[in-house]
């Protein structure tokens, strides 16, 4: 699927602290006039443009750190979706999105790195939203987010978001359905992760993501969950920093979340070689409850 | 100083690569007694245990006031201020001032790097005479402050105005203020060694009983080369303590059988190995003495051992490929290689055991004829260890393991046992070579081997 070619061209990448704000009263006003939770079929037809967008060495420092990445000056996968994002958050803001913001889930997440961007590259990101389709849960969006270095694009990362509850006006009751969910069986694994109770507080302050369900309990328990929840894309970006060098610098990165991991959290990783290169899956070590699995893929 | 050639001028003689080096010996040893963390030593540093076992060597072999071409020690856990810890020990023993010193970190290959890097400045010609070693605590172990609390008080040292101060202060937290104890576990995976090797135990189908056995054995035969006598000079008692403090001479199967798993728990296959096949943490100190033949003989002292060769390895446990122990099991193949050896040529197989299942799990590993094909390029199987050449004097599970020390007490217990067979088959009227093998598993997937030759 191509881009809207209706193009907004964004002075830089807007702060996801003001974007919740907005978010907040979108919602509250979806949630008005939205009547039995049904959403409009439209997605924005715009694409947002942020030419000059480059990383600073502390913060790309301090992410390094805090996922547990190598500190080069090439900027992790992870990293460039946290300088990228924003953009796309925007559009999940304006009047005409047709899914409220909060209460959106992050299912899941595949990233097509084509070349590692680095330290001081000028990067130029494009986002839209495209493929708005019912969820036997409620309504799917993708949000796509692309990066552009010296003209070439470098990465592009596809977002699935669900909107749960949320139904499509002409969806019927047998609307696409997910492959039914496997039964998840718990390997042998290779590791743990030791997830203090402010990693969604440590993560927030690094990716400016600070939705309240990852900053503490009480935070947490106002939006329905019993504790804080660490961010989706710190575990996918935890399991990409696992692989390590291996993943070399073009690579496609693909996540399914399942259940949140609630903070703190000690759970069991396995992180190992596949035929074409590397799966991984987390979960809770006493239950056996899965996190998220995923791939890392090589290039070819 | 040779004159120098004028850099204009090329000089026409080729530099002339050394002939095959000489040979490097094992002279002597010496540490002290390990205790249990929390025990005797509970109030000794490093620096003071890694002095002692130096100077009982230095008493031991009359070295008083002599310089010794160099010292190398380590310790695993080792706090900062010790950044010369083996400088500073030999500064407080009786060797002359003049000996210089290093120090050498490969965690619990530590002990046995030391002695192969000594080995090869002797066999290059760089060294007449060296002093390897090693020592850890658990007891005295350093406490670091939080990595938030250290970035405040970098910042604040680095502020220029009281306003930078303010700064830099007002992010203190409360919690910040825990220290950061020193851990076990592995950085990349956070499971305990424990819980690793809790995962190839499992792999290897190894059994309760098995590994009950290898821990009585090890416990008995300490025992038995204490009370003949063979550690009188190898070990110099400290602070009242004559034997390792871990050692039960009288424990037995039964009483291991009771003690209940504290790793592998969460596993589906039965959970094995207790604090009895499990070493303990312990404190303590080792050390080596090795020299040139010429040194030797200048010193009237007997070399008892050889150090042949090493080979290091390391396996990618971070991704389940091996086990974080397993690294020896594929060093010692290619070192026995080098020298046209199998294990059928070992008088001695030295494999210390971090846990009894490391022993099993390599002797397994070197036994099964898929590993052999598929994991180390053999035909078939690597070969077996019987266990009347395996730690014939008992290994870690009963003297315990200082992590960096361990490999100082293998060497010079190795290194005595290995002179006396050959003295003894000698005089039999069989001149054959006798050899032992030491193969240390270290944290991070490391491992260090080593080819010993009886002098």
């Amino acid at each position: 699927m191509t881009s809207p070619a209706t193009q907004v061209v964004l002075p830089r990448v807007p702060s996801l602290g003001g974007l919740y704000g907005r978010g907040l009263v979108a919602s509250a006003r979806l949630g008005v006039t939205g009547g039995a939770r049904s959403a409009a079929r439209a997605l924005p037809d715009v694409t947002y443009v942020v030419d000059d967008v480059r990383a600073q060495a502390d913060h790309l420092t301090a992410y390094q750190h805090l996922l547990h990445e190598a500190a080069t000056d090439a900027l992790p996968a992870g990293y460039v979706h946290v300088l990228a994002f924003p953009v796309a958050m925007a559009l999940m803001v304006r009047p005409d999105f047709p899914l409220p913001l909060l209460g959106m889930v992050h299912v899941a997440n595949r990233v097509e790195q084509h070349r590692a961007l680095t330290l001081g590259d000028r990067l130029a990101v494009r986002a839209w939203a495209q493929d708005l389709r019912p969820h036997r849960a409620g309504t799917q969006v993708d949000l796509v987010t692309e990066v552009a270095s010296g003209g070439d694009l470098a990465w592009r990362g596809v977002s699935t978001y669900l909107a749960k509850g949320v139904r499509l006006p002409d969806a019927r009751d047998e609307a696409r359905d997910d492959a039914a969910r496997q039964a998840f069986t718990p390997p042998v694994r290779t590791g743990r992760w030791e997830l203090p109770a402010d990693v969604g507080r440590r993560y927030a302050a690094v990716s400016g993501d600070r939705n309240p369900i990852h900053l503490s309990p009480l935070t947490a328990r106002a939006l329905g969950f019993p504790r804080a929840i660490a961010h989706g894309m710190y575990t996918a970006s935890r399991a990409l920093a696992d692989v390590g060098a291996a993943r070399g610098d073009a690579f496609t990165w693909s996540v399914e979340f399942a259940a949140p991991v609630l903070l703190p959290a000690t759970p069991d990783v396995r992180v190992a070689p596949a035929d074409d290169g590397h799966e991984f899956a987390v979960w809770h070590p006493r239950t056996g409850r899965l996190h998220l699995t995923g791939k890392v893929t090589p290039h070819p | 100083m040779a004159a120098r050639t004028p850099s204009t001028s090329p000089s026409t003689a080729p530099s002339t690569p050394p002939d095959a080096p000489r040979r490097a010996y094992v002279l002597g040893g010496n540490r002290i007694p390990f205790a249990r963390a929390g025990g005797t030593y509970a109030q000794a540093s490093n620096q003071d245990m890694l002095t002692a076992a130096l100077d009982g060597l230095v008493a031991r072999f009359g070295l008083q006031g002599e310089s010794i071409g160099e010292v190398a020690a380590g310790a695993v856990l080792k706090h900062s201020r010790d950044f010369n810890l083996t400088r500073e020990a030999v500064l407080g023993s009786a060797l002359a001032a003049t000996t210089p010193a290093y120090d050498v970190q490969q965690a619990c290959a530590t002990g046995l790097e030391t002695v192969v890097s000594l080995s090869n400045k002797i066999r290059l010609g760089q060294l007449e005479s060296a002093i390897a070693g090693g020592v850890d605590t658990t007891s005295d172990a350093p406490i670091a402050v939080s990595d938030r609390l250290r970035r405040v008080l970098l910042d604040l040292s680095h502020a220029k105005t009281p306003q930078q101060r303010l700064q830099a202060i007002a992010r203190l937290r409360p919690k910040d203020l825990a220290p950061a104890t020193p851990r076990t576990s592995e950085p990349r995976t956070h499971l305990s060694m424990g819980e690793h090797q809790a995962l190839t135990t499992a792999q290897w189908h190894i059994t309760r009983e098995a590994q009950d056995e290898v821990a009585l054995r090890s416990h008995q035969r300490l025992a038995t080369a204490y009370d003949a006598g063979f550690f009188d000079d190898l070990v110099t008692p400290y602070r009242g303590l004559t034997r390792d403090a871990n050692l039960r001479a009288d424990t037995s199967l039964e009483k291991l059988a009771k003690l209940r798993p504290t790793f592998g728990l969460g596993l589906d296959a039965p959970a094995t190995m207790t604090a009895g096949n499990s070493t303990p943490l312990t404190d303590g100190a080792s050390t080596v003495l090795l020299g040139s033949a010429e040194w030797a003989a200048a010193h009237d002292l007997t070399p008892l051992a050889a150090v042949v060769d090493a080979e290091a390895g390391a396996v990618d446990f971070v991704h389940g490929v091996d086990g974080l122990l397993m690294a020896p099991v594929f060093a010692v193949p290619r070192l026995l290689a080098r020298h046209g050896l199998s294990l059928a040529d070992l008088d001695y197989v030295e494999i210390h055991e971090a846990f009894a299942s490391t022993v099993l799990t390599t002797l397994a590993a070197w036994e099964s004829e898929d590993f052999g094909r598929e994991r180390l390029g053999l035909d078939g199987a690597f070969g077996t260890v019987e266990t009347d050449r395996l730690n014939v004097h008992g290994s870690s599970l009963a003297a315990g393991h200082p992590f960096a020390a361990t490999g100082g007490r293998i060497v010079a217990t190795i290194a005595k046992e290995l002179h006396a067979r050959r003295a003894a088959q000698v005089a039999a009227g069989n001149d054959a070579p006798v050899r032992a093998l030491v193969s240390i598993c270290a944290a991070g997937g490391l491992g260090l081997t080593a080819l010993l030759e009886a002098a």
